[in-house]
């Protein structure tokens, strides 16, 4: 079987094939690494398969794949307590899940995670599986008064370490969401 | 073995290790036997993280142990973590699975598969090296150095009799722990937890 490595590495070529931005990709990769993270616990959404090689192949990470998205909020809050930045980086779709584990363990003993998720459901996306997240997912967040940001623009990526930091601010979690468009490499 | 005889046990071999108990029975006796509230994380808010929680404490604290505790309700929720403990292979992690057949702090109600559930097995199966499985305690005493002290990453699955008892919560708020936990770790592995990752600008 092919390292973790080379599996990366196919699949940021098949990424690319997609219409992902690698060049996007690292350049989310380097701003989280200048806002402090330095762990990335992940779990796919196509969209981000570019970044997740990304983190993969930077020897500057700590990369975590996980199976399902509440392992990475807990490892993350874990890495919290050892003085680790680190960043939860999944779909939409993942973040829906992730209600309890957020409410439970971030909110209970106010423990910040960063997360970063792809805008699924936006206008823009084409997968007709996705449309409960273009018509629920900013309204869970709210419910929860989880603070996010949409980032749409290149010129727009700094905004990831606000996020960041302001998670370790207040003590909660943050949320970045990522365009299509972003992705791309056409924002 | 009974879940007391199990905890009192490994609490009476435990020394700077740091540990991460579970949702209910595991983080009662822990704190009902040991009162510790510095070196341990009673994760009650947990239900199959908190195996999780403790790698990533274990990935940042490398020159400390850390002990994480789950119950079988919790582990068969998410028995996939195995694949990210094996793959993350932490030198300084331990995973105490204890498993009782029933969701203990929910009255016992009996776990699906609780006949035939084999957690040895799945570790196994996950491609884990160092599993071990105790019922007896006489065997967790006898292997104990074997299976806990030895560097490395080990799954320690122990077979204990359902608690017919509450023994209560420690009396502690979720940032109370957080706080006593995290400035221990700040104090013992002089990693800056609270203040080193905030930036420095205050405007």
């Amino acid at each position: 079987m092919d390292s973790n490595i080379e599996a990366s590495q196919k699949s940021t070529e098949r990424a690319v094939k997609s219409g992902y931005s690698q060049k996007i990709a690292k350049e989310i990769v380097d701003v989280c690494y200048s806002a402090g993270v330095r762990l990335a616990a992940t779990l796919p959404d196509d969209w981000i398969a570019n970044t997740i090689a990304c983190f993969e192949q930077d020897i500057r990470f700590a990369h975590v794949p996980v199976n399902r998205e509440e392992s990475a909020i807990g490892i993350c809050s874990g890495a919290f307590l050892s003085g680790t930045g680190s960043v939860a980086l999944m779909g939409a779709s993942g973040l829906m899940t992730l209600i309890y584990a957020i409410t439970k363990i971030n909110y209970t003993y106010e423990i910040p995670v960063f997360l970063m998720v792809t805008n699924r459901g936006s206008f823009d996306d084409k997968a007709k599986f996705h449309t409960s997240n273009g018509l629920y997912f900013e309204s869970v967040l709210n419910s929860i008064q989880l603070p996010y940001t949409v980032i749409k623009k290149q010129k727009e990526l700094p905004r990831i370490e606000e996020a960041y930091h302001h998670s370790r601010k207040i003590s909660r979690p943050t949320v970045v969401i990522l365009s299509k468009k972003l992705l791309q490499g056409k924002g | 073995m009974t879940y007391y005889e199990c905890i009192a046990l490994l609490a009476s071999r435990w020394t700077d290790e740091l540990v991460v108990t579970s949702a209910g029975t595991s983080s009662e006796l822990w704190y009902n036997i040991t009162g510790n509230t510095e070196q341990v994380f009673y994760l009650e808010a947990s239900m199959s993280l908190s195996s999780m929680f403790a790698a990533g404490i274990a990935y940042g604290v490398t020159d400390k142990h850390i002990w994480a505790f789950s119950g079988d309700g919790a582990f068969v929720m998410n028995a996939g973590m195995l694949a990210v403990e094996q793959q993350m292979a932490l030198p300084n992690f331990k995973h105490f699975l204890i498993s009782n057949r029933v969701y203990g702090s929910t009255s016992d109600v009996p776990l699906p598969g609780r006949k035939n559930n084999d957690y040895e097995g799945i570790a196994r199966a996950f491609g884990i090296k160092r599993v071990y499985s105790f019922s007896k305690l006489d065997e967790l005493k006898n292997n104990f150095d074997k299976a806990v002290l030895d560097p490395g990453y080990s799954f320690i699955h122990l077979e204990v009799e359902p608690v017919s008892e509450r023994f209560g919560s420690p009396p502690l708020d979720g940032p109370e722990l957080k706080f006593r936990f995290g400035r221990n770790i700040e104090k013992v592995s002089n990693k800056k937890v609270f203040s080193g990752q905030l930036n420095d600008e205050r405007n």
